[in-house]
């Protein structure tokens, strides 16, 4: 079965579900904490840093979403909008604990100079170097020191496989910006990696 | 060609651009080495970034999150809500009374009884009198329906067929000169 099939297929099972756990069966809920308990906490541990705060917050954000899930529009994704529930978790966090956010217009600078798009430079190559689970490794290391905006917008897309058009809709930016985003995500992921 | 830029080579990775762009960048890098090598570099990582592990969740988590959630809400049954705002109604209204007339609430409901009782007891004879009359009423009106259709009987006997046609046609006539007539003394009127 293809992806547009399986996506057809879950957001089927998770209307069905929602419709359920709204009459009052908790076990449908439970098969929607089940289902989303993994992508919710991997995206929740990207962005936090910490698996314990991850599992917390992962447990704030499905009471949340329990707690609201009669404004739940069937015509949409069920995982569009709980992760839109976590994003606003999150900058709610951010907005408490008063941590520095940047912008949405404002243009990332690196410590080598703006990422902007570049025609393509013919330096040693950083991929070269290591191998796929060393990459990794320094991925998982380096997005940390990312923008939490740029981070999340690469979370979603590569973590969560979300597509563009979808992570446009849980963060309520136009798809070009999104793309562009993610796309300053990696160069400063691959410029952080080089410098490492 | 020109060499493309960083962020179409990614788009391109992912299966993001049309066909005629994405054969554009593989004519390109099939003949630009520096393209060719960044390309391979971004394929590496864009391999390394689509296959990042997931976090790990306990075994008991959904329970756990399960055991955090709140009761659904038992919803009360459909009639206690207006018996309970009766009853509401009649404390307030009984308290007030106590307060505005200083009368004990047994007397008040002394007072509502025997209000009660003395409607009861005007409203039931008065109700079986106007019976009585509506029905004494219908069978007057009864009556006079028969005798009323027993007389045109007898009067058409005495006429005859011929004397029928007789009257209904003089009847006719008086009805289209008295139509006539009120519709010309209506015009007179409008004129004047």
């Amino acid at each position: 079965m293809n992806t547009r099939g399986q996506d057809a297929l879950s957001m089927t099972e998770d209307r069905k579900l929602v419709s359920r756990a709204l009459k009052g069966d908790r076990k449908a809920f439970e098969m929607i904490v089940r289902k989303y308990e993994q992508p919710l906490t991997s995206y929740l541990g990207r962005m936090t840093g910490e698996r314990e705060a991850a599992l917390d917050f992962a447990q704030e954000i499905f009471l949340k979403a329990y707690c609201s899930l009669a404004s739940y529009r069937p015509d949409f994704k069920f995982s569009t909008w709980l992760f839109k529930i976590a994003s606003n978790h999150l900058i709610d966090h951010w907005r408490k604990k008063k941590l520095p956010t940047v912008s949405i217009d404002q243009p990332f600078d690196d410590d080598e100079g703006p990422l902007m798009p570049q025609v393509a430079d013919p330096g040693p190559s950083v991929a070269r170097r290591f191998e796929l689970a060393e990459i990794r490794e320094k991925i998982e290391r380096a997005l940390a020191s990312v923008p939490e905006t740029l981070r999340e917008l690469f979370v979603l897309r590569h973590v969560n496989e979300f597509s563009y058009e979808e992570i446009a809709d849980i963060k309520g930016l136009p798809v070009g910006t999104v793309k562009n985003r993610v796309f300053q995500a990696k160069e400063l992921l691959r410029k952080r990696m080089e410098g490492s | 060609m020109s060499c493309p830029r960083p962020e179409n080579l990614y788009l391109y990775l992912e299966g993001e651009l049309g066909p005629y762009d994405a054969r554009k960048i593989e004519e390109h890098v099939d003949c630009c080495p520096a393209c060719r090598d960044a390309l391979a570099e971004r394929r590496l990582l864009h391999e390394a970034f689509t296959t990042l592990p997931p976090f790990e969740v306990p075994a008991g988590f959904a329970r756990s999150v399960m055991d955090s959630l709140p009761e659904p809400e038992v919803r009360k049954a459909g009639w206690l809500s207006p018996l309970v705002a009766a009853m509401t109604a009649l404390a307030v209204g009984l308290l007030g009374f106590r307060i505005f007339t200083g009368q004990s609430v047994f007397d008040v409901l002394v007072a509502v009884n025997s209000f009660f009782g003395s409607v009861i007891a005007f409203a039931t004879p008065l109700a079986a009198k106007t019976l009585k009359l509506g029905n004494v009423l219908l069978e007057v009106a009864g009556d006079l329906l028969t005798m009323g259709f027993a007389g045109l009987e007898t009067f058409a006997r005495l006429l005859g067929p011929g004397g029928i046609i007789l009257v209904i046609g003089l009847g006719s006539l008086l009805s289209l000169l008295a139509f006539f007539g009120a519709r010309r003394y209506l015009r007179q009127g409008e004129q004047s």
